[in-house]
């Protein structure tokens, strides 16, 4: 299998090649020159930034465009010798300027066309501009216009953005304009359908855009550096109004189906989605715009398919529907003025049957192991409904937010357990079964509003500046009733065999109200324009209430009269009350650097003492559970920043921070009542732990290229914490695998987390590739006791990815992938150690055979090594065929055949700190499927029809 | 071009008193109405506008980089240059060589006084026909020589004055804020004539409360001195007037029309209904005038620059009014030629150095811009190719300089026709 994924880089290295190859030799075949001056004669001026584009004569397509320089010059390369070229000049208040030109083998391939004149134009409105250039700068804004790219009329704005050499469009849907990340984008300066940009891109017809406008939005006025790259795509006159979707319905082997319908309507003012989906293959949606990004049109480039997810577990048949809609009362939203409402309505329906089958294996002291198996079957059904609405107002320094969400998820499930247990000799020492069936309903709402005011404009004698605050309201109410049978056999001592046969009803409800208020600007408020050495002050408080109630009726089956009686013991109902209240001094300097165009650098110093005291109150129906405690701390927060900007050069920034949080022990922690049908996990609590105390210093580091092609972007985020009285486990497991885990607290807890990525791309001109390398790696210790031995656990995950991405003008998409991660997990007291690692490697290929043929396969190798068991290793190959018909390749027709090698087992392999698991469960397999999908889309309104 | 809106956001707060009109009449008998239409402006070649073009390259030392320069003055031999980065003053040949510098945080400290040290700016000062740098820090007066050295200093209110308003030769001042105190009550003006500490003129009276809840945007130095001698231009705020101000009398010379669309109501700085909002007219008429300044006139030229919210590379601000044949030219557009070395002259429209200042200043001869090191690379790559020959000055800079390099004065002398 290796041999094989060596084979694939190979060939796709050698495509690489291949056209690196061919741009190398590109002078050898277009080795022609133009250059020249643009003037404007009348005023005696050279034409600076205006728009030359070259086109051949013979069919008009566009080979070059440039801008001139502050000479008013251009000069072409690479452009085709002895044929008929036609240049055209484009510039704001200027009729197109136009000349033929042959560009003579004879003469040293070049051509000096010197001084081209263009003429004002007398009417300067856009509509009147015949001929539009690709590129052209306005002011601080470049534009690409939609008029000057000649594509399929199929093509959707993506497959503009992909012609546009400046712009390069990631695999995992970043944006880069010059190297620099888009961060937003907008249409006709307004977030479209949540925001997505694939939905705007993939869907939105190329025909129906007038320009795409990319400028920075400085949000920071007072730091004219903190300014982010917003897109907008503006729209053709008329063309604010339409619709777009999918409807698709589908069929195949072992009765698998998959239907869905997508369709988003919207006005200058509104925009409506209605979503729904139903299949059996593990495609489930989560939200209404994990449906709407994977309907999108998707235009005539290449695309790698959305795959099912052959990786989840067991078979789940999900539904869903949903709506959402957005209004906005003033049509052209500003950052100053700004009115919107939305709302959106989910329902989820899924039905999931799960079977696994593992074996774990514990270490239990330096010699001793223990192994369990442990049959699982689990058929469950639920539903969940979510209805959330958002309010946002904004003006003249003023801004409202109000959101709402309702939540209700009920359901019912039915489980199955089998256990056996043994030791290392394979001798069985107990064995559990147990059958659970439950049902619920849950039902949890939220309330939040935030209200901020900072002042349009600050003068120096100002006292009040601004003022922030936020309120947020939460409850729940969730009821379940459960029906445990549990039947425990030892085979070492008879004594200890236990049935049950215990039937749950519980009820949870509880409030929390969360008030913040910052009130910022304190040196102004107190001492007015007084400098105080340029130090911030601002106050912030935070308050919370909370109370939470728990009922639990508990009953069990009394075997002589065969009813249920109450168990006193779990029959129980506690109240705990808690009020949490934060003040805090925040306290910034900054300090600035610069040289008027050669660097700036700021560096901030920011120290956030606060002092967090709780109150918690427990009570309860039994005495030991009425239990009153408060908590004191000084938690300070602190950090630096940094960041240098060397002018034409980079930018980096580096962000140091430091962050204390305490963890306070709940009520399940302190005086559990503990409930012995559990016979293989009891819990039991301590009275006397104290809360964690967490401190984390983090480090990031990021670099941005600011060179205007092939940049090379990367960063890093490093943190490391420490936990003081860490509340852990004490397990004792008895030979026949029974725990109890006592809680108890522990220093020494560590952690480090690091992770950092690096991207570039080379674009050249018909093909692009793309370079992303990541990793994480994550390494903690964590104290522990098992058997009253006291022992570290050691633990280091790693993961990395390498992407390769590669398209060839639009026929063809290629994306490799690999992915390797580890785990290795150490106990010092027993000398133990557990490792084992995943390599996943991908490769993903699209081909366009016609504009409205594509085939695609997606093959994936998977392997899985863990000590002490045998590799596992499959294969994923999935691969399907699609034709797009009908006038607007509005149709389309798929077949695809998924798990082509019958080779999904979905294996467990996981570890933790004293043992692991190994297993498999089932999953979807190999099933053929056809699919009719339909793409309703239309941008404006239809033209009447001529009577 | 925001940052440079802010900065020259002035805002004043200063308590509020009485106004009594009691203002001098501005002479406008000899006004004239020049109409500029900014999209007719022309381009020129260089030649055309220029009798002399020098690049002065600024020597580059560890000690002698600077970032921009935000004040130059002339002596005989040397350039006495004031840098907002670097807080400090440097003082350079007339060929760039780097002589000296007075770094504003070595000077001297008062123990006694707490208040910063900082200084902001200097002026040029002859005694005993010696000629020295003036910095205003703390309670002291700085003189220093043309060697950097600490000539002597002084406690300021001691007879010695900052600078001081601008003189007249028969000892005239002018006062850009003058106040005139009858009785308990003062009467502000945005300009008066003064001699002998006696009132001459004074106009454009003014309350205090001006200031409250409203914001000036000006366009730079109100006052230019454009070489002749006993004249002295003047523009004032949200108006489109060029004034004279001589020893005797302010008048109006020039009243400039531009079309609508670049101006302003012509109400605007009176109509209450503007007041406290004239950030969010701007930004909804991006294209208006603000102001206008850095006027100066040699011979029939006529020399000023405007201010509007917008920036772009095809934004005309600076213009020359020819006041015989009415023809305007922008000076963005001069186009480099053999006399520029094909380099432009300026870098408006481009960088930020001319769009912040404009000139630095008119010696009745020469007018003095710069431009950075960065901008100055990038012209010279965009002529690679072009077998440019540069003189020796120049070849030996770009030779041995980078962008990162002390920027670049340009010396030029305006044609007078």
């Amino acid at each position: 299998m290796l041999k094989f994924t060596f084979s694939m880089i190979a060939v796709l290295l050698s495509t690489a090649f291949i056209t690196t190859y061919a741009q190398q030799s590109k002078p050898a075949t277009h080795p022609g020159t133009a250059k020249g001056i643009v003037r404007d004669t009348a005023q005696n001026y050279v034409l600076k930034s205006a728009t030359v584009s070259i086109y051949k004569a013979a069919d008009s397509t566009l080979l070059s465009y440039q801008v001139t320089n502050n000479y008013g010059e251009f000069n072409f390369r690479n452009l085709p010798v002895d044929q008929l070229l036609k240049l055209e000049i484009s510039h704001v208040g200027y009729m197109t300027g136009r000349k033929n030109f042959i560009i003579p083998s004879a003469k040293n391939n070049t051509i000096d066309l010197q001084t081209i004149i263009v003429d004002r134009s007398d009417v300067t409105l856009d509509d009147v501009v015949i001929s539009v250039p690709p590129i052209s700068v306005n002011g601080d804004t470049l534009e690409f216009n939609a008029a000057a790219f000649k594509l399929d009329t199929n093509a959707t704005v993506e497959d503009m953005l992909r012609a546009i050499p400046n712009v390069t469009l990631w695999g995992d849907g970043q944006i880069t304009v010059n190297g620099a990340e888009v961060k937003s984008l907008k249409v006709n300066g307004k977030s479209f359908f949540g925001g997505d940009a694939k939905i705007a891109l993939q869907n939105i017809s190329k025909n129906a855009l007038q320009k795409v406008q990319v400028y920075n939005t400085a949000k920071n006025e007072s730091n004219p550096l903190d300014s982010t790259l917003e897109m907008n795509l503006k729209l053709k006159k008329g063309k604010d109004i339409g619709f777009f979707g999918k409807i698709g319905i589908g069929y195949g082997t072992n009765n698998r189906f998959e239907s869905d319908a997508s369709i988003n309507m919207f006005t200058p003012k509104m925009e409506l989605a209605l979503v729904g989906a139903i299949n059996n293959i593990n495609k489930t949606p989560n939200n209404i715009n994990s449906l709407m990004s994977n309907s999108t049109f998707k235009g005539v480039g290449t695309n790698v398919e959305y795959q099912p997810d052959f990786r989840a577990s067991g078979l789940n048949r999900p539904s869903a529907a949903g709506a959402s809609l957005t209004y906005n009362f003033i049509e052209n939203p500003t950052y100053q003025k700004k009115s919107t409402l939305k709302a959106n309505y989910f329902l989820q329906d899924r039905n999931s049957d799960n079977i696994s089958e593992t074996r774990t294996t514990t270490t239990v002291n330096s010699t001793d192991q223990i192994f369990e198996k442990s049959d699982n079957t689990n058929l469950s059904s639920n539903t969940n409904q979510r209805f959330d609405s958002n309010y946002e107002f904004s003006k003249r320094g003023q801004n409202l937010t109000l959101s709402q969400s309702i939540n209700i998820n009920q359901g019912d499930s039915e489980e199955q357990t089998n256990r056996i247990a043994g030791n290392l000799e394979n001798a069985l020492t107990s064995t559990n079964n147990s059958l659970n069936t439950s049902n619920f309903k849950n039902l949890n709402f939220n309330l939040r509003g935030d209200y901020r005011y900072s002042p349009y404009i600050i003068t120096h004698n100002m006292r009040f500046r601004g003022f922030s605050a936020t309120y947020a309201l939460s409850g729940y109410n969730n009821e379940s009733q459960r029906l445990n049978l549990t039947e425990f056999r030892s085979f070492t001592n008879a004594g200890a065999n236990r049935d049950f046969n215990r039937k749950y009803d519980t009820k949870n409800d509880g409030i929390n109200q969360e008030l913040n208020l910052t009130l910022p600007g304190l040196k102004s408020l107190i001492f007015g324009d007084k400098r105080l050495a340029g130090i911030n002050f601002d106050l912030t408080n935070k308050l919370i209430v909370k109370s939470d109630k728990n009922d639990n009726r508990v009953q069990d089956l009394d075997t002589l009269t065969n009813t249920y009686r109450v168990n006193t013991y779990l029959n129980n109902q506690v109240q705990t009350d808690v009020i949490e209240e934060t003040p805090g001094l925040r306290i910034e300097k900054s300090f600035y650097k610069s040289l008027s165009n050669r660097f700036y650098q700021n560096l901030t110093l920011r120290f956030h003492p606060k002092q967090i005291l709780v109150a918690q109150n427990n009570e309860s129906d039994r005495s030991f559970q009425d239990i009153k405690r408060s908590y004191k701390r000084f938690a300070p927060d602190g950090g630096v920043s940094y960041s240098d900007n060397q002018y034409g050069e980079y930018s980096r920034y580096y962000d140091l921070n430091y962050y204390t949080t305490i963890q306070m022990p709940g009520i399940q922690q302190l005086a559990p009542l503990t409930d012995s049908t559990n016979l293989y996990y009891l819990q039991r609590g301590n009275i006397n732990l104290r809360e964690e105390v967490n401190q984390e210093m983090s480090f990031s580091f990021s670099h941005y290229d600011q060179a205007s092609k092939n940049s090379l972007n990367y960063n890093f985020r490093i943190s490391a914490g420490l936990i003081k009285d860490n509340i852990v486990d004490s397990l004792l497991i008895n030979d026949q695998n029974r725990r109890t885990v006592f809680l108890v607290n522990a220093d020494g807890h560590k952690y480090l987390n690091f992770n950092g990525g690096i991207r570039k791309a080379y674009k050249f001109k018909s093909s692009e590739i793309q370079l992303s390398l990541s990793g994480n790696v994550n390494a903690n210790k964590n104290p522990g006791y098992t058997n009253n031995v006291f022992t570290f656990s050691s633990n280091l995950n790693t993961n990395s990815n390498a992407n390769i991405n590669y398209t060839y003008k639009s026929y063809l998409a290629v994306v490799l992938g690999q992915s390797y991660s580890t785990y290795q997990s150490k106990q010092e007291a027993f000398n133990t150690e557990y490792s084992g690692k995943n390599l996943g490697t991908s490769l993903s290929t699209s081909y366009n055979i016609t504009k409205q043929f594509t085939l695609n396969s997606n093959v994936s190798f998977n392997k899985s090594a863990s000590s002490g068991a045998k590799d596992i290793n499959f294969t994923i190959w999935n691969a399907s065929a699609v034709y797009r018909f009908l006038k607007g390749n509005n149709a389309e027709i798929k077949f695809s055949a998924l798990d082509l090698l019958r080779q999904n087992n979905s294996a467990i392999n996981y570890g933790n700190s004293n043992s692991f698991t190994i297993g498999t469960q089932n999953v979807l397999t190999q099933y053929f499927m056809t699919t009719i999908s339909y793409y309703p889309r239309q941008f404006g309104k239809k033209a009447a029809t001529p009577r | 071009m925001l940052k440079f809106a802010l900065s020259s956001f002035v805002i004043c707060t200063l308590s509020f008193g009485q106004v009594l009109a009691q203002a001098s009449k501005v002479d406008s008998s000899e006004m004239r109405t020049l109409r500029v239409d900014p999209s007719a402006s022309r381009g020129a070649a260089a030649s055309q506008v220029f009798d002399e073009i020098k690049f002065i390259p600024l020597e580059t030392t560890k000690e002698s980089l600077f970032g921009s320069i935000s004040q130059l003055h002339i002596t005989d031999d040397n350039y006495v240059i004031w840098d907002y980065d670097t807080k400090s003053i440097l003082i350079f040949t007339k060929e760039g060589k780097y002589v000296a510098k007075i770094n504003g945080s070595k000077i001297e400290k008062d123990p006694a006084d707490k208040e910063n040290q900082d200084f902001y700016g200097f002026t040029l000062k002859k005694e005993n026909n010696q000629q020295l740098i003036q910095v205003s820090a703390g309670k002291y007066f700085f003189y220093f020589d043309l060697n950097g050295k600490l000539a002597r200093k002084a406690k300021s209110g001691d007879g010695e004055v900052y600078g001081g308003n601008r003189k007249f030769s028969d000892g005239t001042e002018v006062d850009r804020s003058y106040m005139d105190k009858i009785d308990k009550d003062s009467n502000y003006y945005d300009l008066g004539l003064v001699k002998d500490k006696k009132k001459v003129a004074a106009y454009f009276p003014f309350s205090m409360d001006r200031y409250k809840g409203d914001q000036f945007y000006s366009g730079g130095e109100s006052i230019t001195d454009y070489g002749v001698k006993d004249e002295l231009f003047f523009v004032n705020f949200y108006e489109y007037n060029i004034y004279k101000i001589t020893p005797s009398k302010l008048s109006l010379t020039y009243r400039i029309i531009f079309p609508a669309n670049n101006s302003l109501p012509s109400d605007f700085k009176e109509n209450p209904i503007y007041k406290g909002k004239r950030r969010e007219y701007f930004d909804k008429f991006p294209k208006a005038y603000y102001a206008i300044g850095s006027a100066y006139q040699f011979g029939n030229n006529l020399y000023f620059k405007v201010s509007n919210w917008t920036w772009g590379a095809n934004e005309r601000k600076a213009f020359i009014y020819n006041l015989k044949n009415g023809m305007v030219t922008s000076i963005s557009d001069i186009e480099p030629d053999s006399l520029s070395q094909f380099l432009p002259v300026t870098d408006a429209g481009i960088h930020y150095d001319f769009a912040n200042k404009g000139f630095h200043l008119f010696d009745g001869q020469y007018f003095y811009t710069s431009y950075s090191s960065l901008a100055l690379f990038n012209f010279k790559e965009q002529n690679e190719g072009k077998d440019r020959k540069y003189d020796p000055a120049l070849t030996a800079y770009f030779k041995t300089q980078n962008k990162k390099s002390n920027p670049v004065i340009i010396q030029l002398k305006p044609k007078k026709n």
